[in-house]
């Protein structure tokens, strides 16, 4: 086994730990806030370290570039839609997203 | 073999969207688009097709898309 294939297996390795983890997360998390925080693991680790597997395995060429894109993709837009589902929950809950002089205090 | 570990935490997200709170579906569902993603990443890289690199950057720009229209509807109408 050369150098270069331990570095991919343990990058590999470490993203399924990280997805797996999250789910397991989602699973025993205690509410939908709880559970929304489980998400950006799996959707910033997890895509970088592939892509870094990836990269690793056939230098910069069009794959490698491919799943660079996906991974940057994923960390700017998990955090989008983050916000959006916690925000449509707290509607969801109170009916405004604002905070209520009981909370501005 | 980790494309096989996603698939099957992919199947648990399943599970999870399949009952519970809306909310908990929804939230279910945007992890299954990010293991579906990375999976077929890793079987494009495995099986040593281009082509399903492609398939990956459209899934992930497409499930961000599909997530934000569902958590607005959930927003406002439903």
């Amino acid at each position: 086994m050369t150098p270069q294939q331990v570095v991919i297996d343990v990058l590999l390795g470490l993203a399924a730990v990280v997805a797996v983890g999250s789910v397991v997360g989602l699973i025993a998390a205690r509410d939908d806030l709880d559970r929304l925080h489980y998400l950006a693991p799996v959707s910033v680790v997890s895509p970088v370290l592939v892509a870094a597997a990836v990269v690793a395995r056939e230098a910069f060429d069009s794959r490698a570039i491919k799943a660079l894109l996906v991974a940057a993709a994923f960390v700017v837009l998990n955090p989008v839609l983050s916000q959006a589902t916690a925000r449509a929950q707290r509607v969801r809950e109170r009916g405004d997203w604002r905070p209520t002089p009981d909370e501005r205090k | 073999m980790v494309a096989a570990v996603l698939l099957a935490a992919f199947l648990a997200t399943g599970i999870v969207a399949s009952h519970g709170s809306i909310m908990r579906r929804v939230i279910a569902l945007e992890l299954g688009g990010v293991l579906t993603t990375l999976a077929l990443l890793l079987l494009a890289e495995g099986f040593d097709r281009d082509v399903y690199f492609d398939l990956a950057v459209v899934l992930a720009a497409m499930s961000f898309a599909s997530s934000l229209v569902f958590v607005r509807f959930l927003e406002r109408w439903l």
